[in-house]
């Protein structure tokens, strides 16, 4: 910043060009990025299989076919479905893990350690014993029939609703640790007086959380959307691995809808088109929640 | 946080933690005691005589070593370039490198497959090596970017009035003063590259070129209904990642929150 106040100027050596330092990551990042996108918007511009040398153009026609998906539609409101539900019931437990271990409780390291492991294995390690415990003849089953509600036991998987709220509770239980930490940092952050002075005025510890905590954290609770939006966007593989999208589309997200289509059914331009969909919904999503938070946060002021 | 008067309190506060923390413990625990039904642990030495196991894990080693590398040389390189040195339109670039921030990974699969199978880079560890490499660039660019714009630039200024250049700067000045996000962008990638799923499963065929994540998969593969020699395996391939948390928390956790600290 010295570069630009004026009188220092005098004395400065001019600073040495840049570009070669920028250009491993533009060349490496951004060319592969950008061929591949650019690919695949020629993809999606034709009827081909993936491997045999026959492509044929067919213009916008994926495009048309796409908006008259019914699946296509249905992965779009099982996203949103996920992205709110998971963001709230992060938030929820990431605030008052974060809360809770501030205070003076035993073995704090040991809950975090148990709250931050789900987050470093990879969905491909649990995913078998997801599908173990809500299998027909699975753990959940046999819990409930030990407790004598037998009548509750089903085959969880095999039912729409309930393998989507599978999918969303997975989901929740890798990822709170991160948004736990976040919270945890935030919350290390406020400031102790003004709890003080709110606890002299005789605000009790929900009161505080509420009008104190809450508001001061709302940096991360942004961030936080942000990274649950794009995220739900990327969604693949719990959907993937835990329920393989079904039973019957059920649990279709865009991600296992583009691996359906350009793999299993060998349709890909029609999967370059989903592609194509997807990338835009996520850099929209990336803009409208970044312009939104940050106007909120002006508000504020 | 909560201010705990009474002891009373301090029970309640202890027992709500426990209560709310059973449902994370449980997936694991049902983990280990799924492996260890039927033959007990007859499954784990099943799992571990498999003459294939070790290779799983090299593999997965070598990328995780090779993405980490990659995106470190990109990323410090990148990041010093954009926030201290001087750039004609440099905020475009910067741009150019965030739009991609947001990509799916999945997005790719079709040209990446045509690209793969044209270069005869099929079956080989660098089909997933430069994804999933060029995939992680933008944000950790982001990350260390933020980080090096909070080094004071009189340090640089000082260094270049004792006639370092370049060079000897980005060596002697940069890299000592980046050495936390260094540490964390390394930690993330690391996770990231070790955890990939897609990839690998798109790109490597043969057991022998495969990586961790996908030996639930094969397990399966090989023992069809045997669901404990499944989990077993689940077992095996996450308890390495799980010791390297605990000794290493602290990192970890900085690693993997550094993403969305802005």
């Amino acid at each position: 910043m010295t570069a630009r106040t004026p009188g220092s100027t005098g004395r400065r050596l001019k600073s040495p060009p840049g570009w070669p330092w920028i250009l491993p990551a533009l060349i490496f990042s951004v060319g592969t990025l950008y061929y591949c996108i650019g690919y695949t918007g020629y993809i999606s511009t034709l009827d081909w299989d993936g491997t045999s040398p026959l492509q044929q153009s067919v213009g916008v026609e994926n495009f048309v076919h796409l908006f008259h998906d019914p699946i296509f539609w249905r992965s779009i409101i099982h996203t949103v479905i996920f992205a709110v539900s998971t963001f709230v019931m992060q938030v929820v437990l990431g605030l008052v893990f974060a809360c809770l271990l501030h205070s003076k409780l035993y073995l704090r390291t040991f809950y975090k350690v148990l709250i931050f492991i789900p987050v470093v294995l990879a969905t491909a390690t649990v995913a078998p014993v997801f599908r173990q415990i809500f299998a027909a003849d699975g753990v959940l089953n046999d819990i409930l029939q030990a407790v004598g509600l037998d009548s509750l036991a089903r085959p969880w998987m095999a039912n729409g609703a309930f393998a989507l709220i599978i999918v969303i509770m997975v989901h929740v239980w890798q990822s709170t640790g991160v948004t736990f930490v976040l919270y945890y940092a935030a919350v290390g952050q406020v400031d102790p007086e003004t709890i003080e002075a709110a606890r002299i005025d005789g605000a009790g510890n929900l009161r505080i959380i509420g009008s104190i905590i809450w508001p001061s954290v709302r940096g991360t609770t942004i961030a936080i959307a942000i990274l649950t939006a794009i995220g739900s966007l990327k969604t693949f593989d719990i959907p993937f691995l835990v329920t393989g999208g079904g039973p019957s589309y059920a649990t279709e997200f865009l991600g296992t809808l583009i691996y359906r289509v350009s793999v299993s059914y060998a349709q890909v331009g029609y999967g370059a088109a989903i592609s194509i969909v997807l990338l835009v919904l996520a850099i929209v999503a990336a803009i409208i929640i970044n312009t939104g938070g940050r106007r909120g946060e002006r508000a504020d002021v | 946080m909560f201010e705990i008067r009474r002891t009373s309190t301090r029970v309640w506060l202890q027992i709500l933690l426990s209560v709310l923390v059973i449902p994370f413990v449980f997936p694991l625990v049902a983990m280990v005691q799924g492996s260890l039904a039927g033959q007990g642990w007859g499954n784990y030495a099943t799992v571990l005589s498999l003459p294939l196991l070790p290779g799983f894990f090299v593999n997965s080693a070598i990328i995780a070593a090779a993405v980490i590398v990659l995106v470190l040389i990109c990323t410090m390189t990148a990041s010093f370039g954009f926030s201290k040195l001087r750039i004609p339109g440099k905020e475009i670039f910067f741009w150019a490198l965030l739009a991609c921030l947001t990509l799916p990974g999945v997005v790719l699969l079709a040209p990446l497959f045509a690209t793969v199978t044209r270069l005869g880079a099929y079956n080989t560890l660098w089909a997933v090596i430069v994804p999933v490499a060029a995939l992680q660039v933008p944000f950790t660019v982001l990350l260390a970017r933020n980080f090096v714009d909070g080094i004071p630039d009189q340090l640089i200024e000082a260094a270049r009035v004792d006639g370092a250049n370049v060079l000897k700067i980005f060596w002697h000045v940069m890299l000592p003063l980046t050495r936390p996000i260094i540490a964390a962008v390394g930690v993330l990638v690391f996770i990231n590259s070790w955890n990939e799923y897609l990839f690998p499963l798109l790109f490597l065929q043969s057991p022998e070129q495969q990586t961790v994540t996908l030996v639930p998969s094969y397990f399966i593969g090989q023992y069809n209904n045997d669901q404990t020699k499944v989990l077993a395996s689940a077992v095996v391939v996450g308890l390495p990642i799980v010791i390297a948390y605990i000794f290493l928390q602290r990192f970890f956790e900085r690693g993997l929150a550094a993403g969305a600290l802005k």
